[in-house]
């Protein structure tokens, strides 16, 4: 079958899945008291143009007074509309949800591609040394190394990430310049630079992608001195487990008759490695590469509460703690699940492009 | 079938000859001593079957002859294996160093480099000189590669010189050899030969496809000079515009490698024979071309890559040519098609034709076909044996054919080689093995298959060899046959019989015919 | 026909379920060492566990404000700065203290009941729900199937600490009890979609298997083909995952209490909220209160010694997990 219809298959399998999420976010929001629900509106959460609502008129607006599945439907309808409900956190967290996730993803963008850029360009060409090369000194200590990848909390490497090279107040020993907290260099915070301010030079913003691209590398510089701790305390983790299946297999696909076969027809070493098993090796790690997404987006959420950093992650945390803010969680769990669920699409995707078994 | 007598004075006839090749496989519960001190020789284009029972070393044998051995577990700890008179295993002690200590603890000293010598010799033979067929198709294919490209492979690493010089002279016509042929093609009667020798000059000078036309111009009424002319147009027009510098640059590179491999294979024979002075200058020659190649490398390398329609692009056309032909040569309806498919997208017969023209891709002198058609239904089994059996004629490559059924070595082979846990047991041309077997296994085999032609009382029933295979960690003294042997006598536990000719051009085993013994 | 045939003869066990089984599981176990180190640290840290939750008193720990009131008896006076480790006499102080002065290594060894407990049940009751769960889904095929496959995607939709944090958060605001008990049961339920996805997929394989067949030809019925032949085939890849997933709940418990949830409150004995408390002092220097000389640029003891704690643990419980999976995995029994 061609990649196109495996490619709409997808598509339409896709479609219940994200019902099914909304309707489970839906379930958790309708099973709290409905206190919850109002607070929001009546506490004038809203932009400061409107002004509070009283519970009744707050009651009436959100449908509260209508049976619970008619409740989903308007439900999605808001969702569609962009609705997606209020806020009030304090501080830059008050206001309408999806505007805040506007604001805050493209931070958390930052750090999710810097961390599977990262992994990936060593992992493929590390994980091929390694798998080429089972039982040896490079092997156990990739080994080790992955282990402790998935021993280490990711919450507490953060921290010691920030122990051995954050900036100190004082003291400090030459290595330790990474800031600990923040997304903006200071220099941007004092003064805000032209290309922020004004709308259209700041396409992606994605804060050191746009200061490249507005010409500004000092700017830039500064925005990735504030991601390299958190990159690498997320990056550990997914390599750790990346490594170990390309490892797995490496090794696996050496061990196939068709690796014979290329040997027989008188292929060298190295271009059987290449040729043949990291092709058929990669494979399996494709899949994986779904559920390290999932890792990642979860580690997201601690190593930013850890960072200061304002993505999503950080986002999500203020939304459910010190006090409950219903409708932020309810955005955050499903952007969240967006995310998972289009990169799960395009990993399957990728997964058929490169393993033509997959696509009857 | 009529046995051939092929003379075998001539060491020349001979394309394949295993001499006292042991290969031991080094596990935690022993070592598995998988062939012990076998031997035997294959002739040039003649089919040899080897036969035997599970578990009795057919295919451990064929892996060794290529040297495909596992390292570890398994290594070829002694022996010889001329492969058109070159020694593929070459000296087995500087490759390593084997320190038997106990059945369980043995350690292993290799030299990495020696070893890196020796593989890159083997990457030229495989494939090119001999080449090896195996028993599951889809298996054995690459499931991530189109059939076309896996052929390809196949042709590109052997054939890039011979590639590259039909690209240049394609390019480059020679207004004198397109006169010369076509005036020797005036002198030859008979449309069959004709075609014969455009089907050979065409593919020499890369313009496979004006083969229809060539015949054509040849068979016209026109004259002479008329027919010079139109030729020469003809060749022009085949002309594609390569870059013939990429291609020379290319040409270049591999003929230093080759080069560089042949004085490898040199050193490695003056080692052999601990012809220090020799190898010693061998060496210097190596170092010498080393060092000249460096520079012209990188810089090959590099622009291969980067500019790959300019030097990747034409062999891959003509390797794509080449792998229709194969395909069509094999039989496959469809070629077009299936050039560009998956395996999995193919039947069973179809990919053990494709696997046989992937093997053929170089023209091997000696194909190995280990087992490879138990896994296919016995309609399609028919089909590939006649292929074979085609190919074997038209080619005249030798076949080393394995298996455990001896119908298929009725079929197909001119001699057979009996084998029993690793070691050959008899041998003689296949008349003789089916109609007077000497060795007592072979009889008990014989003897076990049901067959439809020789009549049988009602009181005989079909016979089995009593007793199992034996361990191959700790295999029976002397001859390993002997606890199961209707006809053991007290020297079988004690002293393995040698394999010695009885009469001409059978080989037994046996203390029942010579008192031979095998030494160590 | 290859050499894996020479090598696997002589006297290979063939795979009988049962207790030989088992016994040559321990035997193959042990000899790998290193996992077999992991097991016996991780038991350590259960004995430990175990020990505090019957005999609390030795520790004189059940939440940390009472060991503030038992604090306000020592001779050490609650000082503005956390006390380093092996600077102050006495096994209390070894590892230094933290916020308040609460000495570390009590606070640590009290908190192991909690966290290993915790996770233990959660693990437990997740793997439970889920292998019934998934057998059943995987043998009985069908819409059954169909519908837990559907609702295990869904659950897989979204990353575990985010659905996480949602759980438990609406647990805290609709169930009456404490906020412990509401992360424990949301962690649980967020927990069973891989052990069911897991069992069914073993479950699918098997049942195809002859024996189930043979088994039902003679006379076994449905269900009880599922508990007592198929069930059993699953464990074995269940066990591993359990072992595993011990070491990833405790991650995810010390991770949602360092984010803020406080099982237990602020002072409560449990590793993330130690690394909770311990977290501002990262960025203060250590002084040398008399003179206000700069002994070192971070106060780093309160995150690094409760988080070594609970890498030792991890580390072992992964080693341990990953010996299981190697001696029970039948390709790697060389």
């Amino acid at each position: 079958m061609e990649l196109r219809y495996y490619i709409v298959r997808r598509l339409l399998v896709l479609i219940p899945t994200i019902l099914g999420l909304t309707l489970l976010i839906f379930i958790l929001m309708r099973s709290l008291p409905t206190t919850y629900l109002i607070a929001p509106y009546t506490a004038g959460a809203k932009t400061t143009a409107a002004k509070a609502l009283d519970t009744a008129t707050a009651i009436k607006l959100l449908g509260l007074n209508y049976p619970v599945p008619v409740q989903y439907l308007d439900y999605l309808n808001n969702l569609l509309h962009g609705n997606w409900g209020y806020m009030a956190a304090g501080g830059g967290y008050t206001g309408s949800v999806l505007t805040l996730i506007g604001l805050y993803l493209p931070n958390t963008a930052q750090l999710a591609i810097g961390a599977t850029v990262l992994s990936i360009i060593v992992a493929i060409p590390l994980g091929t040394y390694i798998g080429a090369r089972p039982n040896s000194v490079a092997d156990q200590s990739g080994r080790i190394f992955s282990l402790f990848g998935y021993a280490m909390p990711a919450f507490w490497l953060a921290l010691l990430l920030q122990i051995i090279f954050g900036a100190k107040s004082v003291g400090g020993a030459p290595w330790q310049i990474f800031p600990i907290t923040g997304v903006y260099p200071e220099s941007v915070l004092i003064h805000t630079p032209a290309w922020m301010a004004n709308g259209t030079s700041y396409p992606t913003h994605i804060f050191i992608l746009d200061a490249l691209l507005n010409g500004d590398p000092s700017a830039a510089w500064g925005g990735f001195m504030h991601i390299v701790l958190p990159v690498l305390a997320l990056t550990y983790g997914i390599l750790a487990g990346i490594l170990r299946f390309i490892r797995a297999g490496m090794v696996d696909a050496a061990n196939q008759e068709y690796v014979k076969t290329a040997r027989a027809k008188g292929v060298n070493e190295k271009l059987v490695i290449k040729r043949h098993v990291r092709r058929n090796a990669l494979i399996p790690t494709i899949t994986v590469m779904g559920l390290l997404f999932a890792g990642l987006l979860g580690g997201v959420v601690l190593i930013e509460k850890v960072f200061a950093y304002p993505g999503i992650g950080l986002l999500t945390v203020n939304s459910a703690l010190p006090t409950l803010q219903i409708y932020g969680i309810a955005g955050t769990t499903l952007i969240f699940g967006l995310l998972l669920v289009s990169a799960n699409l395009v990993v399957d995707i990728v997964y058929a492009f490169v393993d033509p078994r997959i696509r009857y | 079938m009529l046995v051939e007598d092929k003379l075998v004075e001539n060491e020349e006839a001979v394309y394949l000859r295993v001499e006292n090749l042991s290969t031991k496989f080094f596990t935690s519960k022993g070592i598995v001593k998988a062939i012990d001190n076998l031997s035997f020789e294959i002739r040039k284009g003649e089919i040899f079957g080897l036969v035997g029972e599970s578990g009795c070393g057919k295919s451990v044998t064929a892996l060794s002859v290529m040297d495909l051995i596992q390292d570890p577990p398994g290594r070829i700890t002694h022996g010889k294996i001329y492969i058109d008179n070159f020694n593929i295993i070459g000296d087995l002690d500087r490759l390593a160093k084997i320190d038997v200590r106990s059945e369980t603890d043995v350690r292993i000293k290799r030299n990495k480099r020696m070893i890196k010598r020796h593989n890159e010799i083997l990457s030229k033979i495989r494939g090119d000189k001999i080449a090896m067929i195996f028993q599951e198709p889809f298996l054995a294919m690459n499931p991530v590669m189109r059939i076309g490209e896996q052929i390809s492979e196949s042709i590109l690493l052997h054939n890039r010189i011979d590639i590259a010089n039909s690209i240049i002279r394609r390019e480059n016509i020679d207004r004198g050899k397109s006169d010369s042929f076509i005036e020797y093609l005036e002198t030859i009667k008979g449309t069959e030969r004709a075609l014969k020798e455009i089907n050979v000059w065409t593919r020499e000078y890369g313009v496979p496809d004006a083969e229809l036309k060539i015949i054509e111009l040849s068979r016209s009424a026109l004259s002479i000079n008329e027919k010079k002319e139109k030729m020469y147009e003809l060749l022009l027009a085949e002309k594609r515009g390569v870059n013939l510098q990429a291609v020379f640059e290319e040409r270049e590179y591999f003929k230093d490698r080759e080069k560089l491999l042949e004085l490898n294979m040199e050193m490695t024979g003056y080692e052999e024979k601990n012809d220090e002075v020799n190898a010693r200058r061998v060496g210097e020659e190596i170092k010498e071309l080393r060092r000249g190649m460096t520079g012209r490398n990188i810089s090959f390398l590099l622009k291969q890559k980067l500019m790959k329609k300019q030097y990747e692009r034409p062999f891959l056309q003509e390797a794509r040519r080449r792998t229709l032909e194969l395909l069509k040569l094999v039989n496959i309806a469809g070629a077009e098609r299936v050039i560009d498919s998956y395996p999995h997208e193919m039947s069973g017969g179809m990919l053990q034709r494709a696997m046989i023209a992937m093997a053929l891709a170089s023209n091997p002198k000696m194909l190995i076909a280990d087992e490879p058609t138990t896994a296919l239904d016995v309609t399609t089994q028919a089909q590939i044996l006649e292929l074979i059996k085609n190919l074997n004629t038209v080619t005249d490559s030798a076949v080393l054919f394995i298996t455990h059924d001896l119908a298929v070595i009725a079929e197909m082979c001119q001699r057979v080689g009996v084998m029993y846990a690793g070691n050959l047991v008899e041998s003689a041309p296949v008349e003789i093995i089916f109609s007077n077997m000497k060795h007592p296994y072979t009889i008990g085999l014989m003897a076990s298959v049901p067959r439809a032609d020789k009549k049988r009382d009602k009181a005989m029933k079909l016979e089995s060899i009593p007793g199992a295979v034996p361990n191959l960690i700790s295999p029976p003294t002397g001859c390993r046959f002997h606890p199961r042997c209707k006809f053991k006598m007290d020297i079988c536990s004690e002293k393995k019989p040698k394999l010695v000719e009885i009469e001409k051009d059978h080989k037994v085993a046996c203390f029942l015919y010579s008192n031979e013994v095998e030494e160590n | 026909m290859d050499a894996n045939v020479f090598a696997a003869k002589g006297g290979e066990k063939k795979r009988n379920p049962g207790l030989d089984n088992f016994i040559t599981t321990m035997k193959l176990f042990v000899k790998t060492r290193i996992a077999f180190v992991g097991m016996i640290i991780t038991l350590i840290y259960f004995l430990i566990a175990l020990l505090d939750a019957v005999y609390p008193q030795y520790l004189g720990v059940t939440n940390l404000s009472s060991m503030l009131a038992f604090l306000h008896g020592q001779s050490v006076s609650a000082s503005a700065q956390p006390i380093a480790p092996t600077t102050v006499g006495g096994w209390y102080y070894w590892l230094g203290t933290t916020e308040y002065n609460i000495p570390i290594f009590p606070s640590i060894l009290a908190s192991l009941k909690y966290d290993l407990g915790s996770s233990l049940l959660i693990v437990a009751l997740g793997a439970a729900t889920g292998v019934i769960i998934g057998t059943i889904a995987g043998y009985f095929g069908g819409l059954l199937d169909e519908i837990v496959m559907r609702i295990t995607d869904i659950f897989f939709s979204i990353p575990f600490l985010v659905f996480a944090i949602a759980m438990a958060v609406i647990l805290s605001r609709v169930l009456p009890s404490g906020s412990s008990i509401d992360v424990i049961i949301a962690l649980t339920i967020i927990w069973w979609p891989i052990y069911a996805r897991l069992s069914r997929g073993n479950a699918l394989t098997i049942k195809s298997l002859k024996f189930v067949e043979a088994a039902t030809a003679s006379g076994s019925s449905r269900m009880r083909n599922v508990f007592v032949h198929v069930m059993p085939n699953v464990l074995s890849a269940v066990f591993v995952q359990f072992s595993l997933d011990l070491g990833s709940i405790v991650q995810i418990f010390a991770g949602l209490d360092f984010i803020g949830f406080h099982i237990g409150g602020v002072f409560f004995p449990e590793l993330g909220n130690l690394l909770n408390i311990g977290q501002p002092y990262l960025a203060q220097p250590y002084l040398n209160l008399t003179t206000g000389q700069v002994l070192s640029s971070t106060i780093w003891w309160p995150i690094v010694i409760p988080g070594i704690f609970l890498l030792i643990f991890t580390v072992a419980i992964n080693l341990m997990g990953d010996g299981l999976r190697d001696v029970l995995d039948p390709k790697l029994r060389r």
